[in-house]
């Protein structure tokens, strides 16, 4: 069920390494957009590991403005490369409270 | 052909491809004054024809009308006895720039560009746009003014890399955005600025001053608040805005003269005070000091990147104190070659390029040719060099087979690019840096012959683009119980769309007079609806309806909010198959002097307990943030006291800064509920990482896990609104796990069961309780959730709760 996540990888939706430059997601991206305005039916989907999934205009724009940001960039290489590695990555949920501690946070206040 | 539709000067600007022009008006001028006059024949004149009536017929003679787009103000104009709207006056603006953009091209545009604010908020935008369609423009797309200017500097540097900062001074308010920018693509990555802080405001630090020496001088006293001083005031700051002008430019010393003063029964026939630079340089530093601020805060917001390069926007940025203490300030070189006054215009004009919005419509659409169609899809306007073109056949009969494109100037040609099965072909174009080109289009068909194609050529720009900024607020739908349904939520890609079912919450017969069941639209990040900001309604009114509609009826409602941030929405009732899409526009609130007094007074009173609590406990920011408050009241304070003067220009200005200083104490008051925040954070995730690990999927769970990493990092930067946003995605999350336990539904079934008194139709409530029995007896699950729901429709909505969203009739 994780595959839907990682499908939705903006990499895999425009069909670029992780490793592109901003200016070849650009240019993917707008390659897509002009190719669904068109209507051409190979861009109307895009392979994954898990098998083929839809692609429309919104889900290019989304995973263009994702790729824009540089740290939101990071996360997705990160899960890029993780999903073609493994094939199947199951990271354990990080604990909240650790997660909390870590910060400083020292349990529900009461006052 | 791009529009600066400024608050003082309005300036256009054409871009063919390789040049921008500024286009000039009948005066000669790049700027035109944004002043309309109407004499009593009714003859209009705009501009600097009208600039000079300012002063001798303020009757007939109006001017910064920008401040007040899309509220309910009108102008009188005294010799033709009737009165206009702001958007009415813009669009004579608007006409006189077409006119003039016509004399010298030949050309009348049909399509534009308008760059607007970036505090203009929905009404101003929708104000913005019903100016150019009274104008007579066609089409146009607005673009935020700091946007604007960061693309037209993007455009004429040479080298693009780095950071930069977009100081941008105009007359009424402070911008400053942060930009990254790579190779041609820019990317606003901060932004933050102040709404009272303008060119005017130096103007007026001048005025106070020269009142005070008319005073010492002459003994006479003005007051800015007293409306019969209003034209000596008027006059002051004529002389003011002169003086200051030409101490910017190159004189050291100059001085100011008024002749024929009057103040009530006072007069003074003249007043001559010499001012030097240095003096206005003086009186002048703690308003550049406060812009510095500005620039600091958004620097540090954004980690302090060393900056490569400053762009200065603006009639005051001329001021050559300011541009050295910016340059001490942060030490960067400012972009050369730039006009600070016609950059907005220009970069108007480069995203019309960029957008495809070609001015000239009519006249392209003219010179059809004749080969074999094909539809082509590319960039107008890219910093790629080499961008992808595709397309496709049009006419199968045509048999095309291959398309080329050919580089007129004949260094670059295409492959012959194949068709594939359905007709479509992609390739790649080679562009010249800096650059127009055109290409030609030929096709080869089956016979073997080659042909020009239809279009025979296209042209693409190489230039800059810019990525547009995201959503900036959470935009959603007020629900009848005080919850917003979430359609959009902040940062997401701008054009949006989206379209949820509702149900309505009460019985509307078509006989009722003067209802109407309301959809109110907010924004905001609030989980309350009635924290939020509404921004729009659509009403339903009962006379619309072709037959009663029960509570509970399904409507579908879509919003949309297209690139320049404007909201379009609709209403469908299926079950009558009726639509309605026209979207109550709210108007700037045009609030009366004394309903802002109150208001003064409400925020004096919050403030002095929540100041109370913060010496008390010694809370070092919340006593920082109130000290802004009392800067920021001070200032509303005395533009309320212009406003009873009859300045509406300051009535609008004290009403921002209400809003603004209620927002400061609302994030105080948010900070000193961060403790039960905080409570409610993990209590929510306590719940929500219970019911998601035993029924959610693997995705889910996931998306827990982001929603935990991201709150985590809003309770570093302690951003209240950011962890209410992630609230609501985990309690989505909790919601989804939670009803796929084969349990919930029974369990809610109980609930209901027992509430069933209260129902709209205990009756109708209590067979549906009966039903729903069998059904889970039966382990009917499907039946169980449907009954389960429509139960839940027949509970009331508190007409309380109700009353605080908006009056909302859906949920």
């Amino acid at each position: 069920m994780s595959q839907h996540a990682l499908a939705e990888n903006p990499f895999l939706v425009l069909e670029v390494a992780a490793t592109a430059t901003r200016m070849e997601v650009e240019r993917a991206g707008q390659k897509l957009l002009a190719q669904l305005a068109l209507g051409v039916a190979s861009a109307k989907s895009y392979k994954t590991p898990f098998g083929k999934h839809e692609r429309d205009e919104s889900a290019v724009r989304t995973a263009l403005s994702v790729l824009r940001d540089p740290e939101q960039r990071a996360l997705c290489e990160l899960w890029y490369t993780d999903s073609t590695a493994s094939g199947e990555p199951n990271a354990p949920l990080p604990s909240w409270s650790d997660a909390l501690r870590s910060i400083g946070w020292r349990g529900p206040c009461t006052g | 052909m791009g529009i600066d539709l400024g608050t003082t000067n309005s300036a256009a600007c054409v871009f063919d491809g390789e040049q921008l022009q500024s286009v000039r008006s009948a005066a000669g001028e790049a700027l035109t004054p944004s002043v309309v006059r109407i004499d009593q024949r009714g003859n209009v004149s705009v501009g600097t024809r009208a600039f000079r009536f300012l002063q001798k017929d303020p009757d007939n003679t109006r001017g910064e009308f920008k401040r007040l787009m899309g509220s309910k103000h009108r102008y009188p104009f005294a010799a033709v006895g009737k009165d206009y709207a702001p958007e009415e006056l813009a669009a004579q603006v608007l006409m006189s720039l077409q006119k003039d953009v016509e004399s010298q091209l030949g050309v009348r545009p049909e399509r534009a560009v308008i760059a607007v604010p970036a505090l203009f908020e929905l009404p101003q935008i929708q104000a913005t746009s019903e100016a150019a369609r009274l104008a007579g423009l066609t089409r146009i797309e607005t673009i935020q003014e700091p946007v604007a200017s960061a693309l037209a500097s993007g455009w004429s540097a040479d080298e693009c890399r780095g950071a930069w900062l977009v100081y941008d001074l105009g007359g009424g308010t402070f911008d400053a955005s942060l930009l990254e920018t790579q190779e041609g693509l820019l990317r606003i990555v901060g932004h933050d600025g102040d709404n009272f802080l303008g060119g005017r405001d130096f103007d007026l630090s001048v005025v106070d001053w020269l009142i005070a020496r008319v005073a010492e001088s002459s003994g006479v006293r003005i007051q800015r608040s007293d409306p019969a001083h209003a034209s000596a005031v008027a006059k002051l700051k004529v002389a003011a805005e002169e003086a200051k002008i030409e101490l910017s430019r190159s004189a050291t010393e100059t001085s100011i003269v008024i002749e024929a003063l009057s103040v009530g029964d006072q007069h003074v026939e003249l007043i001559e005070e010499p001012l030097t630079r240095a003096e206005l340089e003086t009186i002048t530093l703690p308003l550049i000091e406060r812009s510095i601020k500005v620039c600091g805060r958004l620097l540090r917001a954004q980690g302090g990147p060393q900056l490569e390069r400053i762009v200065l926007v603006g009639g005051p940025t001329m001021m050559p104190a300011l541009r050295a203490r910016l340059q001490q300030a942060f030490g960067a070189p400012f972009g050369s070659g730039l006009d600070p006054m016609l950059l907005v215009a220009q970069g108007a004009a480069l995203f019309a390029a960029s957008a495809g919005l070609d001015a000239r419509a009519s006249s392209q659409a003219a010179k059809a040719a004749t080969g074999p169609r094909v539809w082509l899809q590319y960039p107008a306007m890219t910093p790629d060099t080499s961008p992808f073109i595709v397309g496709r056949a049009l006419d199968a009969a045509d048999g095309v087979k291959s398309v080329r494109f050919t580089r007129s100037d004949g260094e670059w040609q295409s492959e012959w690019l194949a068709l594939e099965e359905d007709q479509s072909f992609a390739g790649m174009l080679s562009l010249k840096r800096r650059a127009s080109c055109t290409f030609q289009v030929e096709v080869t068909r089956a016979d073997g012959t080659t042909a020009t194609a239809n279009p025979a050529q296209v042209t693409v720009v190489h230039g800059v683009s810019i990525g547009e900024p995201p959503l900036a607020r959470t935009i959603g739908v007020a629900r009848a119980d005080d919850g917003v349904a979430v359609y959009f939520e902040r940062g997401s890609p701008l054009p949006i769309r989206k379209t949820f079912t509702h149900r309505t919450v009460e019985n509307v017969s078509p006989t009722a007079t003067d209802y109407a069941l309301r959809v109110p639209i907010v924004q905001g990040d609030f989980p309350f609806a009635h924290l939020c900001r509404l921004v729009g309604v659509i009403e339903i009114p009962s006379s619309a309806l072709h037959s009663a509609l029960p509570a509970g009826s399904v409507i579908e409602l879509t919003l949309e909010v297209d690139r320049g941030g404007a909201l379009t929405a609709k209403a469908f009732l299926p079950a009558q198959n009726l639509l309605f899409d026209h979207v109550e526009q709210l108007l700037a609130p045009a609030t009366s002097p004394e309903k802002m007094a109150e208001l003064v007074a409400q925020l004096e009173q919050r403030a002095s307990g929540l100041r109370g609590k913060a010496f008390r406990e010694g809370a070092r920011k919340a006593i920082v943030s109130l000290a802004d408050f009392e800067a920021t009241l001070a200032t509303a304070r005395a533009d309320l006291d212009a406003a009873r003067g009859g300045d509406q220009d300051a009535a609008e200005k004290a009403r921002r800064a209400l809003i603004e200083c209620d927002g400061v104490l609302g994030d105080i008051e948010a900070a000193n509920a961060w403790p039960e925040l905080n409570a409610r954070a993990y209590e929510e995730h306590t719940h929500a990482s219970h019911w998601v690990s035993q029924f959610g999927s693997d995705q889910e769970k996931r998306a827990l896990s982001q929603c935990m990493d991201s709150i985590e990092r809003a309770l570093r930067a302690r951003s209240a609104g950011e962890i209410e946003r992630q609230l609501r995605a985990m309690t989505r999350l909790k919601l989804t796990a939670y009803y796929r336990d084969p349990d919930s539904w029974a369990r809610a079934l109980d609930q209901a069961a027992s509430d069933v008194q209260g129902a709209t139709d205990p009756s109708k409530a209590q067979s549906l309780v009966r039903q729903g029995r069998s059904a889970e007896q039966a382990g009917n699950l499907k039946e169980l959730e449907r009954i389960v729901r429509e139960l839940w429709r027949l509970f009331p909505v508190d007409q309380e709760e109700r009353s605080l969203s908006f009056n909302s009739g859906v949920r």
